[in-house]
């Protein structure tokens, strides 16, 4: 096990520097900075001095070097906009979209799981199919729709929830969350739905699938043979087998939706990194952008990780391999 | 063991009546199972025979209730101790499986939960139906265990079924099926997938726990010698019917309807070895199409042709870059390498046809891959009238063609997307042994020498059954005018019937083309009744060779002793059979 972690390890690292090279070749290919930092009247003395401030003058490679020679002592370098540190800055908005996305996939799951668990179990029957066809909406109608309808529903005829923003807060760890609060419940809810739409349909699907090819196959025969109830079958035989693929697409999607919360968090004003990442593309703050998409990459090697030892929990065949 | 008279039925245990199962289908009800009756007594062994699609494993799910949607029972009586089982509430039938009536599975591997450890899948299984404590199911478990003679069952309790071997797996799925002591076992093919050795290990110890526990037994295979061996009546099905019943002595020595004896006709342990089997007198196949050009250094029949020179093949655990790394720093070698085969001579005399015969794991598809030149040694050579047949990895033009392979399992073997015509004419023509304008009839002229219609050309693979499409590849392997075939197996997966046609074609084929075969195959029957010289493999060497008729007759090796021993018989009749008219 040591050695099959100290591998993941060596490979994140590869991931990491790889994507770094990527993120800020990529970024400095998109539009000039000067144009936005510096209003359009100021002298020629003073671009040369911001350009020289900057270090927009050096070549890319010489850029890149700095760039990572700031970054060994943790500097991901100032926002251009904000004029604070970037880590200060993202690590001030990132418990609200893990707040918000870890809400949005756990319901996806432990509520998606069960339902389309029994939709392959009964595949025929009348609330199975009503199931299956209300999870096909959920997957082709667009995000941003379904959460103004949300909006529209919920906040403005009926009134009885909030329609945007993080409500009240408690400080644990330093860090603000709004779970714990009545309120900040309240706001989490319809943000937390919307953004867990498309993976609690994408649940549903893959559980049903799953469900229903194992009711057929050997193991659920012999364990009914041996007079096992059917709710112990699906519980503990069915479950166990389908969890693989499960915490696969669960890993992709918590990645993803963490990376990719922004239309949510847009329409609801929660103040995540979704935000963060829109405002700063398009002020062109570049060590915003740098450090956002690198923390992603981390964040995904990370999950790959979680899931993969996941695997060998779930499944002891995995074990002996990595021992 | 002494079997109950047959008309018996009063005291029975299970009494089925006109059992009929169907399965809705495109084309009307599928009638898997059509008026099928018998009874079994107490501690009594009844055998169920037949080809697939008899209705033999319906009839075994029917009875403990597992009927798959959209299949249902539609008429007949299931009757348990005088208690009528048809039509019963699930839940009435969830009390009785596992308690009453239990049941055993071919594949272990699929039935065992590969996620869930012994322990916990034995607490299930008793959890069903009783409520004990936590303790008691650990000593529950580990005496189950040890019923079905698992070694150590204190500590295999904890192990997840991949830990186990095939035969240890299905030790398993028995000991689970025995749990509460059940009145009857029905078991579904329980030793086919498994090795001969541990096949005789399991059929034993299953007849004496049965006699021990005082449990009936309903034993459904399309193996009739192993039949034969342990059930006390046997009733034959064909087609959803009981075409015959009663003692198993009786039946397999004088059987009474003619399906019976064409089964029993089919198996070549019955037959002289390379007598064509069924002896059916139907008309001959057409003879295959004329080789385009002989090759110049082919050998005078019995002269030394393929020779395999010290062949060793390792299959290395493939290691990560860091694992690569590591060991390239440390200049230590990778760890765990196994020699599937490990140093095997042999030659091949041309028109001659070995057996290679071993248990899984021996090496001998492996090996069978080398001759090929599918997959290159890893030291040794093998060689083709002196030329390599594959070194480097790669194979010369030339000598490509002149072997052929035909695998195991002809559904995954043929492209299901092209049509029979592209299947069979594909490699002539890009071994240009044809023109694009002779294709359409050498086609036809390879299915009629597999006794198939010429136009069945513009079928697709899909269309044809088992037997078939094992004509079909072994058509493919002969229309590039091979020297030497290697056959894997090639009638492990058929019936019996059609297991009979094809070897029948192989022993033609073979005359009429000067045919050398390398016949690779767990059976010992099927291969005593083809070659001429017989290797035996294991764990990647040779333990014996020789003349098939002397090693059958006087093995010298302990491993060759224990696998004919183990090897399933038939009681012999002394009036011998009587051989059926007319084809299947």
């Amino acid at each position: 096990m040591f050695g099959f972690l100290l591998q993941r390890a060596w490979q994140a690292c590869i991931v990491v520097v790889a994507m770094s090279v990527l993120v800020f070749c990529g970024v400095h290919a998109v539009g000039n900075p000067v144009d936005v930092l510096i209003s359009p009247d100021a002298t020629q003395d003073i671009r040369a001095s911001v350009i020289a401030q900057y270090g927009f003058d050096q070549p890319l490679w010489r850029q890149y070097l700095g760039f990572v020679g700031r970054l060994i002592h943790s500097d991901f370098g100032r926002s251009f906009v904000y004029n604070m540190p970037v880590s200060e800055l993202i690590l001030s908005r990132l418990p609200a979209t893990l707040e918000l996305t870890l809400a949005a996939v756990l319901f996806a799951s432990l509520v998606g799981v069960p339902i389309g668990m029994y939709a392959g179990y009964r595949p025929h029957s009348f609330v199975s199919r009503a199931i299956m066809a209300l999870s096909i909406l959920g997957f082709s109608v667009p995000t941003f729709w379904f959460g103004l309808m949300l909006i529209m529903i919920f906040a403005v005829q009926c009134g009885c929830m909030p329609a945007g923003g993080r409500g009240e807060t408690v400080s644990l760890f330093g860090t603000e969350f709004s779970f714990l609060t009545a309120d900040g419940l309240s706001h989490l809810v319809l943000p937390a739905l919307n953004l867990a739409l498309f993976k609690f349909s994408l649940m549903i699907r893959l559980a049903r699938a799953g469900t229903r090819e194992l009711m057929l196959s050997d193991t659920v025969k012999f364990a009914r043979a041996a007079g096992i109830s059917e709710f112990t079958i699906l519980r503990r035989h069915v479950l166990r087998l389908i969890s693989i693929p499960l915490v696969t697409v669960f890993g992709l999607e918590f990645g993803s939706t963490l990376a990719f919360a922004v239309v949510t968090e847009t329409i609801f004003s929660w103040p995540g990194l979704g935000k963060l990442i829109i405002d700063s593309i398009t002020s062109l703050d570049r060590p915003v952008m740098v450090a956002y998409l690198m923390l992603i990459a981390l964040l995904f090697t990370l999950i790959n990780l979680v899931v993969d030892l996941t695997y060998a929990l779930l499944d002891p065949r995995l074990r002996k391999g990595r021992a | 063991m002494t079997a109950p008279p047959f008309s018996e039925t009063r005291s029975a245990l299970l009494d089925v009546s006109n059992l009929k199962t169907w399965f809705p289908g495109d084309r009307g009800e599928v009638r898997a199972v059509d008026g099928v009756s018998f009874s079994v007594s107490p501690g009594e062994v009844l055998g169920i025979v037949g080809e697939s699609g008899s209705g033999k494993s319906v009839t075994g799910f029917s009875i403990i209730g597992l009927i798959d949607e959209p299949g249902r029972i539609v008429e007949g009586a299931i009757k348990l101790e005088g208690r009528e089982l048809i039509g019963l509430p699930q839940e009435e039938l969830r009390k009785i499986r596992g308690r009453i009536i239990s049941m055993v599975f071919q594949d272990p591997m699929a039935a065992l939960n590969p996620v869930l450890s012994i322990g916990t899948q034995i607490r299930l299984a008793l959890e069903a139906h009783e409520r004990i404590g936590p303790k008691e199911v650990r000593e529950r478990a580990i005496a189950a265990l040890a019923q079905v003679r698992i070694s150590e069952p204190e500590r295999k309790i904890d192990f997840f079924p991949h830990q186990f071997s095939g035969g240890m797996r299905q030790r398993v799925a028995i000991a689970i099926a025995l749990l509460h002591r059940p009145k009857l076992v029905i078991c579904d093919e329980p030793t086919t997938a498994l090795d001969v050795s541990i096949q005789a290990e399991i059929l034993s110890e299953m007849k004496a726990l049965v006699s021990d526990l005082g449990t009936a037994l309903i034993w459904i295979s399309h193996d009739l010698a192993t039949v034969a061996s342990i059930a006390d009546r046997v009733a034959v099905m064909r087609s959803g019917h009981v075409v015959e019943s009663g003692p198993a002595l009786a039946v397999l020595t004088r059987p009474q309807h003619d399906y019976t004896k064409t089964l029993l006709n089919a198996l070549p342990s019955r037959a002289s070895p390379g007598e064509l089997l069924l002896r059916s007198a139907g008309v001959p196949d057409a003879a295959p199409p004329a080789r385009k050009e002989v090759p110049d250094d082919v050998v005078a029949l019995g002269s030394p042709y393929l020779v395999i020179n010290n062949v060793v093949k390792t299959f290395a655990k493939p290691a990560g870059l860091f694992a690569r790394l590591q060991f390239g720093l440390a200049g230590a070698k990778p760890p765990s390498a196994s020699n599937a085969v490990d140093g095997v001579d042999i030659v091949l005399n041309r028109g001659e046809v070995l057996g290679v015969v071993g248990e899984s794991g021996s090496g001998k598809s492996t090996l069978g891959r080398m001759a090929a030149g599918i997959i290159a040694p890893t030291s040794g050579s093998v060689r083709l009238a002196g030329q390599p047949v594959m070194s480097s990895g790669t194979m010369p033009r030339k000598v490509t063609t002149r072997i052929q392979t035909i695998f195991q399992d002809p559904f995954a073997s043929l492209n299901g997307r092209m049509r029979i015509g592209e299947i069979l004419s594909e490699g002539p023509l890009a071994h240009r042994l044809i023109s694009r304008g002779e294709a359409p009839n050498y086609v036809r002229q390879w299915l009629a020498a597999v006794g198939l219609d010429p136009g069945y050309a513009n079928r697709f693979p899909h269309q044809f059954s088992g037997g078939q499409r094992q004509r079909i590849a072994i058509a493919r392997a002969l229309a590039m005018q091979p020297d030497v075939v290697v056959c894997d197996e090639p009638v492990a997966s058929l019936d019996v019937s059609i297991q009979a046609q094809i070897i029948n074609l192989l022993i033609r084929l073979r005359s009429e083309l000067d045919l050398s075969l390398i016949f690779i195959s767990h059976d010992l029957s099927v291969v005593r009744h083809l070659c001429d010289r017989v290797v035996i493999m294991r764990r990647g060497r040779i333990v014996e060779q020789g003349a098939a008729e002397a090693i059958y007759a006087r093995p010298q090796n302990e491993y060759t002793k224990r696998l004919l021993a183990a090897m399933p018989m038939l009681p012999r009749s002394v009036a011998g059979l009587e051989p059926a008219t007319g084809p299947l």
